[in-house]
């Protein structure tokens, strides 16, 4: 294991990400109208007091990879904002990546509507979650950065929030037990109901998910109350036995990243060709190595 | 086949045989549940058990040591040892995390590991890749290139029976000779200063009987409040790793005694007539101190948490067990606790498998947050 390598790029990360995210409420610079478009599109209210909380992450998957290849880069020049604003013009998401959220997006939303949930979103005033700080062990930036968060939303009027992916709800779950976040927000899939969807799947869940926050079995259900059929075998899915697709690895050791991504893949291949994932991130990681779906593009 | 095949049928392995065990010995999770609660009771005043078990050894007719750190405990067993013995070690982590062996060779003894898992690290000249199977990394062309050493008939194309048989042969002739036998301890009960070990080979049975010194060496995160304590740790372990019934279970309190004629009791009989128990701290005091890691020191070194860990599953000892006997997500617990060596925690990716696994519901992940983060503080 290279620790030296590791020593060396934590404080360019933390410079750069937490940076970031103080003046911006970003971890890395991103087009905030290509990352609100679905909004607009799918016609959501602003000013409202429950709203969709995206932190940009379906928007971001793809972006956080391509920036995890630059931070022996970042880590050389000592993790600067400079070096960070060229590189968004470097780290393009690809085209056909952007339809692909705005499309899981729209459709989330959708879903809420249609189980009678009426929210907003905060377009180009979203901010990120911090689960980056949280999940690299930059506590007292996360915490930090958590009490920024709270009072944009008090600012906002904010009341209720609907998350996402795991990773949003993990980082608020957190905030609550550290800094006394008192937003109520729940993740989309509990909150969804009369749902359609089709097709035969291995799950892979989301660490945080099943593990963290005791969603194991809420997956599973808003599957089936879709119509969505999962095959399970007890050494690949049980709430145990599965494993994670690598994707918070990747910040330190990409090929690592890669190597759990892979493997996690072979894993899944021999319940099911077709994986089935709940989060952005594990999206991003293993439909390298498979053929994945998001939920939320299965099912309406 | 390479690392990932091998740990993979090992993982599914495991999952099998501890579900076979839960389902037909079901008293294990209350077990386990009471043991949890036993070992937070002695972490709740650490000192106070230290004392009480080592005045228990001592009425036991052997003797009790402390050692703050590693060179304390090298320094203590180097002394009963002397030089020019022949030493047979039981598998000890405890012993690793110290460095023993090697110090005992370098003064001047015939030191040998006597598990056969061990042994076979020992003449890799490596590290154990698990904490419960050391050679897990190992195929079975491995072991007959490295028993090929100490046997010319053992070949590449050698069975393992045969391998087995090389070393059991060599091991014997050592067990004959040996001046001093080192085991580590499963568990240690104050209240009756006894100390408790799981085997399934039956080298530890040997280790501790036929030399006429017996030392234990462990860490003091070990001990628990009784003598049925002590046993329940071995059940626990012994099921969690997938191995119960165990094939051996191993009481000793102090010396070899006898108490045949006129029921007076008398030490040494047959076996041992000295009896040591060299308790260590090494970071482990402290650690019972810390709120925010104080958890770990109730591992029970079943093993369970490497085989539910993505990173062991990707690289495994190259994790941390390169430097420490403790690998998986347990080792960046203990990794931290003995060496003060915060990086590892930095590979965790939070699968969260750990935790799931744990017969001691130890909360893995927040430990290894919390070891993360302070890594994170210290850096410029």
């Amino acid at each position: 294991m290279d620790e030296k390598a590791i020593i060396k790029e934590l404080p360019a990360i933390r410079k750069l990400v937490y940076g970031n995210l103080m003046e911006t409420y970003l971890p890395f610079p991103i087009d905030l109208k290509a990352s609100s478009r679905w909004a607009v599109e799918a016609d959501v209210p602003r000013d409202t007091d429950s709203i969709i909380f995206t932190s940009h992450m379906y928007q971001m998957g793809s972006m956080f990879k391509n920036y995890e290849k630059y931070i022996p880069l970042f880590t050389k020049l000592g993790g600067s904002r400079m070096i960070a604003s060229v590189g968004s013009r470097l780290i393009r998401t690809d085209k056909s990546e952007v339809e692909r959220s705005n499309r899981i997006l729209k459709n989330i939303y959708s879903m809420l509507l249609k189980s009678g949930i009426n929210c907003g979103y905060l377009y180009e005033d979203e901010p990120y979650s911090g689960s980056l700080l949280l999940e690299l062990g930059f506590i007292d930036e996360f915490m930090e950065y958590g009490r920024k968060l709270l009072s944009l939303f008090r600012s906002r009027g904010v009341k209720n929030i609907y998350t996402v992916d795991p990773h949003t709800t993990n980082s608020l779950t957190n905030l609550k037990k550290m800094i006394g976040f008192d937003i109520k927000f729940a993740p989309y899939l509990n909150a969804i109901s009369g749902t359609n969807g089709s097709g035969k799947f291995v799950l892979h869940d989301s660490c945080l998910y099943s593990r963290f926050l005791g969603m194991y079995n809420d997956v599973r259900l808003a599957a089936k109350n879709a119509g969505i059929e999962l095959l399970e075998n007890p050494d690949v899915t049980g709430k145990s036995t599965s494993f994670c697709c690598g994707g918070p690895i990747g910040p330190i050791n990409a090929e690592m990243s890669s190597k759990v991504a892979s493997l996690r893949v072979k894993q899944l291949n021999t319940v099911s060709d077709s994986i089935l994932v709940v989060c952005p991130l594990c999206y991003e990681n293993l439909s390298e190595f498979g053929n994945v779906k998001d939920i939320a593009e299965v099912m309406a | 086949m390479n690392w990932t095949d091998v740990v993979d049928l090992v993982i599914k392995g495991n999952n099998r045989e501890v579900e076979h065990v839960l389902k037909n010995y079901p008293y294990i999770p209350a077990i386990a549940e009471d043991l949890r609660k036993k070992k937070l009771q002695v972490l709740e005043d650490l000192p106070k058990y230290i004392q009480e078990t080592m005045k228990n050894v001592e009425k036991l007719g052997g003797h009790a040591y402390l050692a703050r750190d590693a060179e304390e405990a090298r320094r203590i067993i180097g002394k009963i040892v002397g030089t020019k013995k022949t030493v047979v070690f039981s598998k000890s982590n405890v012993a690793y995390e110290i460095g023993l062996r090697e110090f005992l060779q370098e003064t001047g003894n015939d030191a040998w590991e006597t598990d056969l898992g061990e042994y076979l690290v020992q003449l890799q000249n490596g590290w154990p890749a698990h904490i419960v199977a050391p050679a897990i990394d190992l195929t079975r062309e491995d072991a007959a290139t490295l028993v090929s050493r100490i046997d010319k008939n053992i070949t590449k194309d050698s069975k393992i029976e045969d391998i087995v048989a090389a070393v059991r042969k060599f091991l014997m002739d050592k067990y004959l000779k040996a001046d001093v036998g080192i085991t580590g301890a499963n568990a240690v009960a104050a209240d009756s200063g006894s100390i408790a070990l799981v085997e399934n080979e039956g080298n530890i049975r040997i280790d501790s009987v036929l030399p006429q010194t017996h030392i234990a060496v462990t860490g003091i995160d070990k001990i628990v409040p009784t003598l049925p304590d002590a046993l329940n740790e071995i059940y626990v372990q012994s099921a969690y790793a997938g191995l119960f019934p165990p094939t051996y279970i191993n009481i000793t309190s102090g010396p070899s005694s006898t108490g045949d004629i006129e029921l007076k009791r008398v030490s040494p009989a047959t076996g041992p007539k000295d009896f040591h128990l060299v308790l260590i701290d090494n970071g482990r005091l402290n650690a019972s101190r810390d709120e925010n890691i104080k958890e770990a020191l109730l591992c029970i070194k079943c093993g369970r948490c490497y085989l539910a860990c993505p990173v062991y599953r990707a690289i495994g000892k190259e994790w941390i067990s390169t430097k420490s006997p403790y690998g998986g997500p347990t080792g960046v617990m203990w990794n931290y606790i003995t060496n003060n060596d915060p990086w590892p925690a930095s590979f965790c990716m939070h699968s969260g498998g750990c935790s799931e696994v744990c017969p001691m519901k130890i909360d893995i992940p927040t430990v290894i947050r919390e070891i993360k983060s302070r890594g994170n503080r210290s850096l410029v």
